[in-house]
């Protein structure tokens, strides 16, 4: 892992870079939430769910279309809570009940190239 | 304040429609015989939807689309003149599927075999070494074109020879009641895939019916849909014209999510499904307004599930609508395909977060569904049991098999009610 491979205020979210900083689609980020234990995506949550506002007021500072490397890291470790939060804040469990396991799915976005 | 509305008197039950059927035979979900009676008597001969206009919006767009249950391949072009038109991926020199890309913007189509060159309105323009197919007339050898019909921008194909009925007579009246319904309005989408081992009418069945929601989507939908006067999502004010429906869904639109992402997320851009409160006061929220949909005009209106025979459902939403649709991949295969639509792509990183969280949820919702219809395969291709039993609250159920049956049969196309629902 590279020093500060976040910007330096968010460093805090280091550990989850390491998880989530890397997946660059939304079906890598749901196999990441179906792969972790409950606590570990309870810990991501408890960390990031009540900071979302400080984080984006931050990336708001930038061209979306330009973010350099520590900011785009920075969003991409962010978007894997739509999955951790699914996890926390929805089902109270890693995976979806009765759902196959690993479940990969199709996830596109017809016209915007998504982070 | 108006009287408040009776909503039991709304809850369409299956004897109110005629529907004595509740009893339907297992083996119309695990025979690979009654699959391939499918394939020749309901998807060769329905209109099937296949995208929407706004896919290929110029001149030169054009996109390529499967039909699984046919083995179909196809290219949906935009002419110079206008027209959108519909062909076969095969080129007439050898058969190759010459358009590779899913979609794109061209003035001809060229094969990568031997480079015999097409137009977009499937004329064959060239063939390299000519001389050598004296007995290929290049006008009438363009590529094989399919029925195509667009109604409120949805297009769709017919894939017999000549088609038993048109557009309009198939839709035998949804399409009127529907007219003008601003789908339009939301071109923007995201698209959900998913294969799982089941047949595609659990998926169908799934969809027709509210009574599964408060259980099997407890933690997803539940919160936000089940209002306390409807327990078991009863559908109210069915609908139905031949064998396509409409049923009015309520929601709660005191629903507060009380959890620290998704409120943020409601915070930024609201999902497709919640309700847009000021919009609707100030007469904006689109599908709202539009006099085929909450005739009822319920307070707490959520949405209006629109099936379309064989394999379509619609959700109009406040902030744009979810299309499903579930297309057999064998008798105990299938594929549902969902695309979540809103008013315009992410904005910013706020909006995009958000449309990410949404997509994960509306996902896991499919998933949920995708899930117990194959725990649905296993107990009936088990074999124990010869009938699946649908409820009065299960109409729509009874009426889906009411008109497989008759495609099965080779009827089913004969629009009943043109003009009437109920």
């Amino acid at each position: 892992m590279s020093v500060c491979s976040l910007p330096e205020q968010f460093s805090f979210l280091e550990p989850f870079a390491a998880v989530w900083g890397d997946l660059h689609s939304q079906d890598e980020r749901y196999l990441k939430r179906q792969s972790l234990s409950y606590g570990e995506l309870e810990a991501f949550h408890a960390v990031l769910a009540h900071r979302l506002e400080e984080v984006f007021s931050y990336l708001d500072g930038f061209d979306p279309n330009a973010l350099p490397e520590p900011e785009a890291r920075l969003f991409r470790t962010v978007l894997g809570l739509t999955e951790a939060s699914q996890a926390v804040e929805i089902f109270g469990q890693p995976r979806v009940p009765y759902a196959p396991y690993p479940h990969s799915v199709k996830m596109e976005w017809v016209g915007y190239e998504p982070h | 304040m108006a009287d408040p509305i009776n909503i039991k008197s709304h809850m369409t039950k299956a004897a109110d429609m005629g529907l004595a059927n509740g009893q339907v035979p297992v083996e119309y979900y695990t025979s690979p015989e009654i699959y391939a009676r499918e394939q020749a008597m309901i998807f060769r001969r329905a209109w099937l939807m296949v995208g929407r206009i706004e896919e290929v919006p110029g001149p030169g767009d054009f996109m390529v689309r499967d039909v699984p249950p046919l083995d179909a391949r196809i290219v949906i072009t935009h002419g110079k003149d206008g027209l959108i038109r519909a062909f076969h991926n095969a080129c007439s020199h050898r058969g190759v599927a010459l358009v590779c890309q899913e979609r794109g913007n061209a003035l001809t189509f060229r094969c990568p075999y031997h480079a015999w060159v097409y137009g977009v309105d499937g004329s064959l323009r060239a063939i390299p070494s000519e001389e050598d197919f004296p007995h290929v007339d290049k006008a009438k050898n363009g590529l094989a074109q399919i029925h195509l019909d667009v109604w409120n921008g949805f297009i769709f194909l017919n894939f017999a020879d000549q088609p038993e009925v048109t557009l309009h007579e198939f839709l035998a009246g949804l399409d009127t009641m529907l007219d003008g319904a601003p789908f339009g309005q939301f071109p923007f989408y995201l698209q959900v895939t998913d294969e799982i081992d089941c047949n595609w009418k659990n998926l169908v069945n799934a969809f027709n019916e509210g009574y599964h929601v408060a259980i099997l989507h407890q933690k997803t939908l539940r919160p936000a849909v089940i209002p306390k006067e409807n327990p078991y999502l009863h559908y109210l004010d069915i609908k139905h014209f031949g064998p396509h429906s409409a049923g009015t869904v309520q929601r709660n639109f005191d629903y507060n999510p009380n959890v620290p992402t998704l409120s943020w997320v409601y915070a930024q851009m609201l999902p497709t499904s919640a309700p847009d409160k000021q919009a609707i006061a100030e007469g904006r929220a689109g599908f709202y307004e539009h006099p085929g949909i909450n005739r009822l005009k319920i307070p707490n209106f959520g949405t209006e599930t629109i099936t379309i025979f064989p394999n379509i459902s619609i959700q109009p939403l406040a902030n744009g609508y979810l299309f499903y649709q579930f297309w057999p991949l064998s008798h105990n295969r299938m594929r549902t395909e969902v695309r979540i639509y809103g008013r315009h792509a992410p904005k910013n990183l706020r909006e995009e977060f958000a449309m990410a969280n949404t997509l994960a949820a509306t996902r896991d919702v499919v998933v949920e569904d995708m899930a117990m219809s194959r725990l649905q395969q296993i107990g009936l291709q088990s074999g124990g049991k010869k009938v699946q039993n649908f409820g009065e609250n299960e109409p729509l159920l009874r009426m889906f098999t009411r008109d497989y049956e008759a495609y099965l049969a080779g009827g089913g196309l004969t629009p009943r009610h043109a003009d009437a629902a109920e």
